[in-house]
């Protein structure tokens, strides 16, 4: 279809870059979501039946991300977030289908947050029974992935530990050209 | 006071991970009766077959969201005087003054700590020991 060779040029995509503690939600087939992750995660839930797919990208506080600790708290609030626009927007939670990034350990020496980050996303999704079709999680690298919401595609890159910039703020990043090298259609 | 313990709840969240945290966070402050619904629709036959004295609920359910079952609840005689807390994003005010009008006792703005949603119940029902 015409849509997808839309999707893959770079010149009419709408970039959207989510940042720590947001989520965003579209029906929008031109829009490319993006975002930069270290030991954050970043979900991407779509309902491939609706055309309706969004990301949020979340740091659990301090916790061991068990139990019924804040951590959880503030972790299922994050997806919660993300789910709730999902069905506002005409999605249905038994179509709902995600792919996970990010739990990256950047640093040795700290606690690895990033592998708590990465256990609390699959046993939340295992729980509430949407099911994982891909990840990438853990390892040493940080990633910036972008995110076709409608159609699902995902484009992961890994980036060096060195020009991580870890879980914090950052513009959006200036449209790249459409072959870059170092970067791999993942999914 | 009144004893966390002599409480029955009735936890109402179409998610079973916000479910569990709340019910871990009840434990916390000494609730012992605690039941589960996923949606407004189950809670309402839920609380019908067995009243409870406290209701919290989520607002985003499919079938019956939570101000319906503050509407609904409100309107059974038998179950009218539920207290009634009503979960909420921090987005909200706007819900959480159409749920005042409906007669809901408290909101707890999400995501709450132990410590917070214990203070919003005792505003309801006063110290718990």
């Amino acid at each position: 279809m015409m849509q997808f060779s839309q999707n893959d040029d770079p010149e009419r995509a709408i970039k959207v870059h989510v940042t720590q503690g947001e989520s965003h939600v579209t029906t929008d087939p031109q829009v490319v979501m993006t975002t930069v992750l270290g030991s954050c995660i970043a979900a991407c839930i779509r309902d491939p039946q609706a055309g309706v797919g969004g990301m949020n990208h979340f740091l659990l506080p301090e916790g061991d991300g068990r139990g019924g600790g804040d951590a959880v708290r503030y972790g299922a609030y994050a997806m919660e977030l993300l789910i709730n626009d999902l069905l506002k927007r005409g999605a249905r939670r038994e179509r709902l289908e995600a792919k996970i990034f990010g739990g990256a350990k950047l640093f040795d020496g700290l606690s690895d947050v990033g592998a708590s980050n990465s256990a609390f996303a699959e046993r939340f999704l295992r729980d509430e029974g949407i099911p994982i079709v891909s990840s990438s999680t853990g390892g040493v690298s940080a990633r910036r992935v972008e995110f076709w919401p409608t159609s699902g595609r995902v484009r992961q890159r890994l980036v060096a530990v060195d020009n991580a910039p870890q879980d914090v703020r950052r513009p959006a990043p200036a449209p790249m050209p459409a072959a870059s090298s170092g970067d791999v259609d993942l999914f | 006071m009144p004893q966390a313990s002599s409480i029955s709840v009735l936890v109402v969240d179409d998610q079973l991970t916000m479910r569990a945290l709340i019910r871990n966070a009840l434990q916390q402050i000494g609730f012992k009766d605690i039941r589960e619904a996923p949606d407004g629709e189950e809670a309402l036959k839920n609380l019908l077959a067995k009243p409870a004295n406290l209701v919290i609920s989520d607002f985003n359910m499919p079938k019956m969201d939570g101000l319906a079952l503050l509407r609904a609840v409100r309107s059974h005689p038998p179950i009218r005087q539920t207290a009634f807390v009503m979960l909420t994003g921090r987005a909200d005010r706007e819900l959480v003054q159409r749920a005042v009008q409906f007669g809901v006792n408290n909101y707890c703005v999400k995501p709450f700590t132990v410590q917070g949603l214990r203070e919003k119940i005792e505003q309801v029902f006063g110290p718990l020991t």
